[in-house]
């Protein structure tokens, strides 16, 4: 249990610190932003992945969602930062409240493929809506704006620092939300349904309705990820809605580590710093991605944290 | 007023008919047994009252209640629970979280964000309830999926349990244990029965568990009623000896 | 306006034919593997570009014949000493590794042809318009339309009338029994992945002459193969094929009216299916739990 605190007191001061450290390490802030940004997606997929147990493999569309929700919000409704977020929350919710009552009933692969084909109708939307998206070039002419507290104003524009830690409020508080929720009743049923989804029909949990649940608040925080991958781009084009998107989650859950809390974190940060250090040394940044993929599944299915959590028991 | 009435159920898979036109009554506070060869059709018949699947003809009342087409979390809300043939727990939770799930939904706790002191004390006291009468106390923070087939079978009743059920649908309780663990079961299910006045219905192989236990005995035979009786009567029944109890014979042999 | 939606019907049909061809291939491997092949995409691309490189050495026709078979055997080879490892596994390791395969298809073949679509030769005989009036009408259209048909029946022949396909769709439906009846299931789930890669790798050939040949031509058409297979029906073969052409059929005349509509109809239909029969079209009952 101390283990644990203390690995949670580590993760937190190791976050708050970033923008001390980044740069000693030769790193930037936004790489740090960007790091959080994902990690705070791939966990909100995990929700769903390692703690109920269902296989979504189509999380970029409720993330591009987010992004579109904000961008737009922002380029032609109101310039304002928190407002652009609460609208592309919403839309990515309703629209994954709307496809979960659909797809709700599917299991295992094919969740998986209707949940990665129903990502590609808001693909074409974006890609193919020119007048109001920009299409394949993206939406841009619009930037996030500053923060308005009444008594002050937050340069985020500007300021990278000062953004990196807009995101860490709303990733902790995200966070703190999940964590709570795992471990509540509600929690456990999702455990039990991952577990054994015939025992917990048969223990009286209605399952369908609990995994439209974990599968709403799971997409629900993928689009707050969403918009704050928009905003910290300033631009969001169709390529944050691709099933690559969607692969590129999976894959930090998996790689650090499906059944721990942070383990997307560490996913994360492994996946965005690899990204960064090769796309700059070769052009074939794709092939390596992709071999990443392969023997990442061959040779450490468990991720990070599964290993470790093995060498701890054993 | 009778706790459980099937009223002349049948099942059809295709071409195959599963189980044909089965009754079955039972009152409050009996333990019924439910008999027959292999591919008589008997965990299909559980099946259709556990609402696993709807019969295909019948109709199924619990409590009054028309339930034949329920699903079954609302009839688990009505007070039936079940375990099954093979042990269906969740294997990498503690025996405690394994039981407290359970309780936490016959709580109506199954949808809150977080329980208050009280609500919280109230569950785990009802868990460690259950851990005392299950013997698991001293296996409570384990992972279930470690434990012996004997301790998992009886992890598997207690959740059951934990769901304060009114009727009590066990699928072959002693199947794969040695005779130590089938005594403790017996003894338990006699418990509940004895102590607790809980109606049982129950399918078992295992003749001694059975006539050790049970009120009344249904036979089921190719999907339909072969005998139906006390033990005494059944045990003399001619039918049932040539078709059931001279196949276990066989077997046996 | 006849004319316009008579082009655009056949138009989609022909796509239509291509979603079916490839969908064909994943089903066959996701109904006796449960693997959902997220490369079959990158082995269509391999089985244009092959043929790209066959066409000067061996001609059309050559290529047409050997392409598809080179683009089977690499399938072989994948699933002989990759995705055999994950069998039994959770679906997700599967989808993963197949995943990392397609990035690697699309950049190899980057790499090797070049990110520019190619020149694609195809007879000179097959790509005449046979009349003025339905000028769309080309050799090689038909041609294509009538070479599916053949593959189409080819397979449900296989399927019905040889052992081994027999055995893939006993297998299909039960596996452990095929199993303890002595079939050796490894050796099944390799052939049958073979086999669904050859289809990836012919309808690659032929899609490479009418859509053009570039790296991302597999990326396009995996989607709604994905949306055919779900629209037709898990499990069944026949409603695969009856899912793509209807798709492909309801894009082609949905560009006549609202253009930019013509691939966002497809998953209204596929929303459509799930809402009113989650099974699919021709889908068997309890297949998708």
């Amino acid at each position: 249990m101390n283990g644990r605190q203390a690995a949670n007191g580590a993760i937190w001061i190791a976050l708050l610190t970033m923008p001390w450290w980044m740069n000693a390490l030769g790193g930037y802030t936004e790489l740090g932003t960007q790091v959080v940004v994902l990690a705070l997606t791939a966990m909100a997929l995990n929700f769903l992945l390692g703690f109920t147990g269902v296989l979504s493999f189509g999380h970029a569309a409720y993330f591009g969602l987010g992004a579109y929700g904000v961008g737009l919000t922002i380029r032609y409704l109101v310039p304002s930062t928190p407002l652009g977020i609460l609208v592309g929350v919403a839309v990515g919710t309703v629209a994954a409240a709307v496809i979960g009552a659909l797809i709700i009933r599917l299991r295992g692969v094919y969740f998986a493929m209707v949940t990665i084909a129903f990502a590609q109708v808001f693909y074409f939307i974006a890609f193919r809506w020119n007048k109001v998206t920009g299409g394949d070039d993206g939406l841009i002419s619009w930037t996030r704006q500053p923060l308005d507290l009444g008594f002050a104003r937050i340069d985020i524009l500007h300021n990278a620092i000062a953004f990196y830690y807009l995101v860490l409020v709303l990733f902790a508080l995200a966070a703190a939300i999940m964590a709570l929720l795992l471990r509540s009743p509600f929690g456990r049923t999702l455990l039990a349904i991952r577990e054994n989804e015939r025992r917990a029909r048969f223990l009286g949990i209605p399952v369908e309705l609990h995994m439209w649940l974990s599968f709403v608040i799971s997409c629900l925080f993928a689009s707050l990820g969403g918009t704050l991958y928009a905003l910290l781009n300033n631009f969001v084009d169709p390529r944050a809605l691709h099933w690559n998107m969607s692969g590129n989650f999976v894959i930090m859950a998996v790689l650090g580590g499906m059944r721990s809390f942070w383990g997307p974190l560490i996913g994360a940060a492994i996946f965005v710093v690899l990204q960064d250090y090769v796309s700059s040394m070769t052009e074939n940044w794709q092939s390596f991605l992709g071999l990443f993929f392969v023997l990442v599944v061959l040779f450490f299915p468990r991720g990070v944290l599964g290993v470790l959590r093995r060498r701890a028991v054993s | 007023m009778s706790l459980l009435r099937v009223e002349n159920v049948s099942r059809h898979f295709g071409s195959l008919i599963a189980v044909s036109g089965v009754s079955l009554v039972v009152e409050p506070g009996e333990l019924r047994a439910v008999i027959g060869p292999n591919g008589a059709g008997k965990t299909t018949f559980f099946n259709l009252i556990s609402g696993f699947f709807p019969p295909t003809k019948g109709r199924i009342v619990f409590d009054e209640y028309d339930v034949t087409k329920l699903a079954p979390h609302r009839r688990v809300k009505l007070g039936m629970a079940r375990t099954f043939q093979i042990t269906e727990i969740f294997p990498e939770l503690r025996v405690r979280e394994n039981l407290r799930i359970p309780v936490e939904v016959a709580s109506g706790h199954r949808l809150r964000p977080w329980l208050s002191r009280d609500a919280d004390e109230e569950v785990r006291a009802r868990v460690s309830e259950l851990l005392e009468m299950g013997g698991l106390t001293g296996h409570a923070d384990r992972l279930v999926g470690e434990l012996s087939h004997g301790d998992q079978r009886a992890t598997e009743i207690m959740m059951a349990l934990a769901l304060k059920p009114r009727l009590l649908l066990l699928d072959e309780p002693t199947a794969g244990m040695g005779d130590q663990e089938t005594y403790n079961i017996t003894q338990l299910i006699r418990r509940l029965h004895k102590d607790q006045k809980l109606s049982i219905v129950l399918i078992e192989h295992d003749m001694r568990v059975v006539f050790h236990l049970a009120d009344r005995i249904m036979v089921l035979a190719e999907g339909a009623v072969l005998a139906e009786g006390t033990p005494d009567e059944i045990a003399k029944n001619e039918q049932v000896q040539a078709a059931y109890l001279g196949n276990v014979q066989e077997k046996s042999a | 306006m006849t004319q316009l939606i008579a082009f655009n019907v056949f138009n989609g049909l022909i796509v239509g034919a291509f979603y079916a061809l490839m969908a064909l291939g994943l089903s066959l491997i996701l109904n006796l593997s449960g693997v959902i092949n997220f490369a079959h995409g990158g082995f269509l691309a391999l089985g244009g570009y092959l043929a790209y490189t066959l066409i000067p050495h061996i001609g059309f026709w050559g290529a047409l014949v050997v392409a598809p078979f080179l683009t089977a055997a690499l399938g072989l080879i994948v699933e002989r000493f990759l995705i055999r490892r994950l069998y039994g596994r959770d679906p997700l390791y599967s989808l993963l590794l197949t995943f990392g395969l397609a990035y690697i298809f699309e950049d190899g073949t980057r790499t090797i042809w070049g990110a520019s679509s190619v020149p694609y030769q195809i007879p000179a005989s097959l790509n005449s318009p046979l009349s003025s009036q339905f000028f769309f009408l080309t050799g090689y259209r038909l041609f294509m339309v009538a070479l599916v048909a053949v593959a189409v029946v080819g397979l449900f022949l296989i399927l019905n009338r040889t052992r081994l396909g027999m055995r893939i769709r006993a297998g299909t439906s039960d596996l452990e029994t095929v199993s303890v009846l002595g079939v050796n299931v490894r050796i099944l789930r390799t052939l049958n992945f073979g086999l669904g890669i050859y289809l990836a790798g012919l309808a690659g050939v032929l899609a490479a002459g009418m859509l053009g040949l570039e790296p991302t031509i597999g990326t396009a058409l995996i989607m709604p193969s994905f949306v055919a297979i779900i629209v037709g029906g898990l499990g069944s073969l026949p409603g695969t094929l009856l899912g793509g052409l209807l798709i492909g059929v309801a894009s082609g005349v949905t560009t006549v009216f609202f253009p930019s509509a013509s691939e966002a109809v497809m998953y209204i239909m596929m929303g459509l299916v799930l809402l009113i029969r989650p099974r699919g079209l021709l889908g068997e009952e309890g297949r998708i739990q």
